[in-house]
């Protein structure tokens, strides 16, 4: 056949498909090499045997993926599943997982340590002695859990549901857990978040109604960060690769960043900022747009609340646009790049040459800042509002390069049984009432809180979470949680030993991330993908035609999972169902058993995930299998400008739009396969809900705000006691010079390491090769006016409650002036208990009167055991435990604590010992005490007589009622100095 | 030969190098093709024998990326669009290719000339310099699909690059790569890098080609990148690996010199650089010497 007449065939085959309406091309980016192996061959993978060389001998794989537990990042794993032995060989990077695209850093193939660690803990175990004493007894199950159930029952049936709490550290899930305890109807969710990024959260929550970013950086022409997040941030791996691509695209990076990261070597523009100048800058830049006028006008006046602002604060309800303008320069008239040079420390002609950098992006502006500034001061909520106005200078906001909020580039599923139940009690200890604006539960406040206000916890729940060493002033932990009039029983979920389970009564071992089921989704990019992290032994052995019924059968001892435990444990707690809890754990398919995580998670895939069961179909498999074999799903990807989406027809019934023009109507709310937003708008007087807002004669979805619009101005703030940082402002750090002693240096103790990730990483020997210590960063200048010789010489570095001993690093990667010390290191086990071999040192830990000590007794290294590798460790420093000598600081309106330390240091004197650690807990009280006097309490602040802004989010909402306060707030009395 | 151009055909073999999707079925269907074949079996072709980028086998250094990657993204930016993240995979290419003739023939008299000079200097600059050589291996180990989805793709390239009017120059890719390095003049890596680029060797080396010198050699196959392989071949057996390496250069050279689909300076090209290195190896392999070869370096 001639070429002509091919071509006429093709040509023809091409109309009559598209004529019909189908697609005759696949369609592009299908043909990138990539170093995986294909998928079509994962269930039997042939590779030849490294070890046998130079004979040939072939090893066969059956490839499961899964997602790694480490960091939040959560990437895709695939585990080389040896079809022989059965064991996991090794982890590699999972292709099909949108997020990682198969790229993984260290810490993912080091799970292959983790699940192999010679000291994990592979048995529950009861405490025998006194809590803290170190004895253990290995007790089954059964016996964990009916005692763990009988007395949660208990505590229930007396309607003491708030003395049952579970405080959990990066959950790495959505969703299960949540769901759990709203069934339960106990608010007991505590999470670690204060510790983190909570700053950062309340920063982009007031602005958008969403709390986190989700930067388009492959497609942005500037990226802007605010610290390491090429190297070490929230989405570390997922957004570092799209940082590279941007870059490659020609995109210019600007880095905020007090050390010499990885980070800032790759930025066209660095300023070393000093701590908590941050918001100043960025002030100065977006003060520069607006005088100059460079900013996206249009934008600008049909998406920010400028007539509330003008109608609230200047009494102009008139206002025009151009009104509102001249307001806005005055506004912000006063930063300067002169004013940001003298707080930043950096010349003013640097600002000015980033003010202008920035300003060309247009859209095309991505942005990022997490923790590092943000929770390192007070005030630090200021730098996310500061850098989110920028973005919303540039209308960079949810578009291709710009930065789109969270709630967009997220899919989270509707679970089967989604619990219609609130907690009746309102939990103070978590929430209490001087912090009704912050995001999360003021977690960290916990010893002081039970301390002062007399709290008593029936059964407390820490899940993979180690507050004794994560979080500020470890010694008051360790106060509350020996003391059984605090804590009636502490039961410690966790893989590996770590410094808050050995104050437990129960040691629960729990699975790594190929151990375990847990369903994830985050915003990585623009699109939303679903993850799925699953036992890879038991999808394995499936495979092989075993029936696995209980993810035990296969862990390594009786390492379980927590799905199957919440499950069982709900169970008995509520055996008969006679307490309306059980329900939500049977199965739908056989009423009266328990429901199985395949039932949930098949359940979940085939109803709530569009398109995941045709993709599956196309394959001839399951939604749940298709899950099991390639570990994540995409549901959409581009999902664009929301807020600028019409809100369909069928949705607006009734219809009243109020003078703001926010559209309300009585149409319920449309059949999602989603899971609820947590957002609660209020609704319009007669009860119809909020569903969008009008501009300029179309009704649009807007922002999930109160006003429906990006709040420059934020009326919950100033309703709530904080009128004058109610836009983006300045709020000087509790570290700004003026508020130093002489011999003061701001410590920034918050870094991370590219290989480490808090406690959780602790146990794999590939990356404790890596990185073990934690020295402290001193400029060559600093180390010379303090007579600091060399690297490696003991220092003493004091705070306000204490002091530690640690080793100098002296180096030009710190900014003068400031010195800094890693958070990863310094884990300890105390003589005579268990632990981490490789990583804890062992210590003695004593008390004199008020003043707690540490003292590291022997530190990491060599030792027997199954693994040839454990002799050949070769280091013995592994760090000191810095956080016990902070105190607590909590931002008054956040809640975040402010991690930066205002530190005296100075040559180790006689006598002291490396890793030596003492603190004045009376001290650490009267430091609480003196950040608790900063607060406005809703009692006398509320400006409805409620607890908190009933639209923001909570993780497990109670019941409306529960928000009202126990009495009418009184007359505001006169203020506390609050922040300046 | 007729004036009318096969875009869609062209188009249509551009989209079958893609992996295996529904859709191919029909378009291979339509074409007269054999069923497409199984994601595995594609995979084995285009990942693990026969990579389908032109900067693998035009570029020095054989590999992904690099100068001649570059060469390429700038005629995409020459003819005003954006360079894809592959702007030099086959398929991106030849895409490209019919997009431009369908642009030619859709535009006003001027702008289409000036078009279709664009599409000329696309299949003379980075689709002939290396898809005839490229195309051949694919029929030698490719199975039923891939060795007529192959044959057929050099029959309709060959009568394209027939058309009167094509650029009389060399084909830059071709006249700026580098000759095989001599080990004896000390640079025994380079002239390893060299093997494994087939603009300089002339010879397209795959995995497979690698497992037959081992096999004929009777020495072990290590698995690894080709490099790696090739490296622990000659640490085993220099002189071996070198004849067997001298007669995969003479057959390719013959190949080359008898090509009937490949323009004759294309072909002359690859036919030269193939004997240079046949005889080269040839040498090699008669002077024996682990140390003179490998400068110490592959062991």
């Amino acid at each position: 056949m001639s070429h002509d007449e091919l071509n006429r065939r093709v040509s023809a085959a091409r109309s009559e498909t598209e004529a019909r309406g189908e697609t005759f091309y696949p369609g592009p980016s299908r043909v990138h090499l990539a170093a995986y192996p294909p998928k079509e061959r994962w269930l039997d993978w042939v590779e030849l045997d490294s070890r046998s060389w130079p004979e040939r001998v072939e090893k066969r794989y059956t490839l499961v993926p899964t997602t790694c537990f480490n960091c939040e990042s959560a990437c895709g794993l695939l585990a080389y599943v040896d079809r022989d032995s059965l064991q996991v060989r090794k982890f590699e990077g999972n292709p099909e997982h949108p997020g990682s695209r198969g790229r993984n850093c260290a810490k993912g193939p080091a799970t292959l340590n983790q699940i192999v660690d010679p000291d994990r803990i592979l048995y529950p175990l009861k405490r025998v002695g006194e809590r803290g004493e170190g004895k253990w007894e290995q007790v089954g199950w059964d016996e964990a859990l009916d005692d763990i159930a009988g007395r949660i029952r208990t505590a229930m049936v007396e309607e003491r549901h708030d003395e049952v709490m579970y405080h959990v550290g990066r959950p790495g899930e959505d969703g299960f857990t949540t769901r759990m305890l709203a069934a339960w109807g106990v608010d007991g969710h505590n999470s670690h978040t204060n510790v983190c990024s909570a700053s950062a959260r309340v920063g982009y929550n007031f602005w958008m109604g969403m709390d986190r970013p989700s930067p388009d950086h492959a497609n942005a022409d500037v990226i802007l960060l605010v610290s390491s997040h090429l190297e070490t941030g929230h989405y570390f791996n997922p957004h570092a690769q799209r940082v590279i691509e941007g870059k490659k695209r020609g995109a210019k990076l600007i880095v905020f960043d007090t050390r010499l990261s990885n980070t800032t070597t790759h930025a066209d523009h660095w300023l070393a900022t000093y701590p908590g100048s941050e918001p100043a800058v960025l002030l100065a830049v977006a003060s520069w747009m607006i005088r100059e006028r460079k900013y996206n006008r249009t934008f600008v006046e049909r998406w920010w609340n400028w007539r509330e602002y003008m109608t609230e604060v200047h009494a102009r309800p008139d206002a025009s646009f151009e009104d509102f303008e001249v307001a806005l320069e005055e506004a912000y008239a006063e930063y300067t790049f002169d004013f940001a040079a003298a707080e930043a420390g950096i010349p003013a002609d640097t600002i000015r040459q980033v003010a202008e950098v920035v300003a060309g992006a247009g859209t095309r502006f991505s942005a990022h800042n997490w923790r590092s500034a943000g929770s390192g001061n007070l005030g630090g909520w200021q730098v996310a509002r500061s850098l989110t106005l920028i973005s919303a200078l540039l209308g960079a906001l949810a578009v291709e390069g710009g930065t789109y909020p969270s709630g967009w580039n997220k899919y989270v599923p509707k679970p089967p049984r989604s619990p219609k139940r609130h907690p009746r009690k309102w939990n103070t200890i978590l929430w209490p009432e001087e912090y009704p604006l912050a995001m999360h539960e003021l977690s960290f406040l916990m010893p002081h809180l039970m301390r002062e206000r007399g709290g008593y916890v029936d059964t407390y729940f820490t899940r993979v979470y180690n507050p004794v060493w994560t979080n500020p002033d470890g010694f008051s932990w360790i106060e509350m949680l020996t003391d059984a009039s605090k804590i009636g029983l502490h039961v410690a979920m966790t893989p590996t030993w770590n410094e808050t389970a050995y104050f437990a009564d129960y040691v629960l071992p729990m699975g790594h991330g190929s151990e375990r089921h847990d369903l994830t989704s985050y915003e990585q990019y623009d699109g939303q993908f679903i993850a799925f992290r699953q036992p890879v032994l038991r999808t394995a052995r499936e495979r092989m035609g075993e029936k696995v019924t209980d993810t035990r059968q296969v862990n390594p001892g009786e390492v379980w999972e927590e799905n199957e435990f919440w499950i069982e444990l709900t169970w008995r707690i509520d055996p008969d169902g006679s307490m309306g809890i059980r329900e939500f754990f049977e199965s739908r398919k056989h009423p009266g058993q328990k429901m199985t995580v395949d039932e949930y998670y098949g359940w979940i895939f085939e109803n709530s995930v569009p398109g995941l069961p045709e993709a599956a179909a196309s394959e001839g498999l399951s939604a749940l299998e298709y899950m099991r074999r390639y570990g994540a799903f995409e549901v959409s990807r581009k999902i664009g400008p929301v807020y600028e989406q019409p809100v369909p027809h069928d949705e607006l019934d009734d219809v009243h739009v109020d003078h703001e023009g926010r559209v309300y109507t009585r149409a319920p709310v449309p059949e999602s396969p989603r899971a609820a937003g947590s957002n609660r708008l209020e609704p319009d007087a007669d009860g119809r809900r909020r569903v969008g807002i009008k501009i300029d004669g179309d009704v649009l979805k807007g922002w999930p705000t109160p006003s429906g619009k990006l709040e420059f101005w934020s009326r919950t703030m100033a309703e709530w006691g904080w009128p004058e940082v109610a836009t983006p402002t300045y709020v000087r750090s509790h570290v700004h010079p003026s508020k130093l002693d002489r011999d003061q240096m701001p410590l920034l103790s918050t870094f991370r390491v590219p290989i480490q990730i808090h406690t959780r990483s602790g146990n794999a020997k590939w990356l404790d090769e890596i990185a073990h210590t934690n020295p402290l960063w001193i400029h060559p200048t600093d180390a010379g006016r303090l007579g600091i010789e060399k690297t490696g010489d003991l220092v003493r570095v004091e705070t306000e409650i204490g002091h530690f001993v640690v080793k100098a690093w002296i180096t030009q990667g710190i900014r003068p002036g400031v010195v800094a010390c890693s958070h990863h290191m310094g884990r300890w086990k105390p003589e005579g208990q268990p632990g981490q071999r490789m990583s804890m040192a062992t210590v003695a830990l004593g008390r004199s009167g008020d003043t707690w000590s540490l003292e590291q007794k022997q530190g990491g290294g060599a030792f027997m055991s199954d693994d040839a590798d454990t002799m050949r460790i070769w280091w013995t420093d592994v760090g000191v435990h810095q956080n016990l000598t902070h105190a607590v600081h909590p931002d008054p309106v956040s809640g975040m604590h402010c991690w930066h330390q205002a530190v005296r240091v100075r040559r180790a004197e006689p006598g002291d010992r490396f890793g030596e650690i003492s603190v004045d807990q009376e001290k650490a009280q009267a430091a609480y005490a003196r950040w608790l006097g900063m607060t406005r309490p809703a009692s006398r602040h509320s400006p409805d007589g409620t607890r908190r802004p009933y639209w923001m989010a909570r993780p497990v909402r109670p019941e409306r009622e529960a928000y009202d306060l126990p009495s009418p707030p009184p007359v505001t009395e006169a203020e506390p100095a609050g922040v300046e | 030969m007729s004036t009318a151009r096969p875009v869609e055909l062209i188009r249509a073999l551009g989209v079958l190098a893609e992996m295996p999707a529904p859709e191919h079925a029909d378009i291979a269907s339509a074409l007269g093709l054999p069923a497409p074949p199984s994601g595995s079996e594609w995979a084995d072709l285009f990942m693990f024998q026969l990579h389908p980028y032109a900067s693998v086998h035009l570029g020095a250094e054989g590999m992904l990326g690099g100068d001649a990657r570059e060469r390429v993204a700038g005629f995409w930016r020459a003819v005003g669009r954006t360079p894809p993240k592959e702007p030099d995979h086959l398929v991106a290419l030849l895409g490209l290719y019919a997009g431009l003739l369908d642009e030619a023939s859709e535009s006003s008299s001027a702008r289409g000339a000036l078009v279709f000079r664009s599409a000329q200097a696309l299949l003379h600059e980075h689709l002939s310099p290396w898809l005839f050589a490229y195309l051949g291996r694919v029929v030698d180990l490719g199975g039923d699909f891939h060795r007529a989805w192959g044959a057929l793709l050099r029959e309709v390239l060959s009568t394209e690059a027939a058309r009167p009017g094509g650029p009389e120059t060399p084909a830059t890719h071709l006249a700026e790569a580098p000759a095989l390095a001599d080990p004896r003049s000390g640079n025994g890596p380079d002239f390893l890098a060299g093997l494994l680029a087939p603009v300089r060797c002339g010879v397209i080396l795959t995995r497979a080609d690698l497992a037959r010198v081992a096999a004929w050699a009777d020495l072990g196959l290590r698995a690894g990148e080709r490099r790696y392989v090739l490296e622990h071949l000659l640490g085993q057996d220099p002189v071996a690996v070198m004849r067997a390496l001298a007669d995969l250069a003479r057959d390719a050279a013959a190949g080359h010199r008898a090509d009937p689909w490949a323009p004759p300076d294309v072909a002359a090209f690859w036919a030269g650089r193939a004997a240079a290195s046949a005889e080269l190896l040839t040498e090699l392999a008669a002077e024996g010497a682990r140390a003179v070869v490998l400068s110490g370096d592959a062991s």
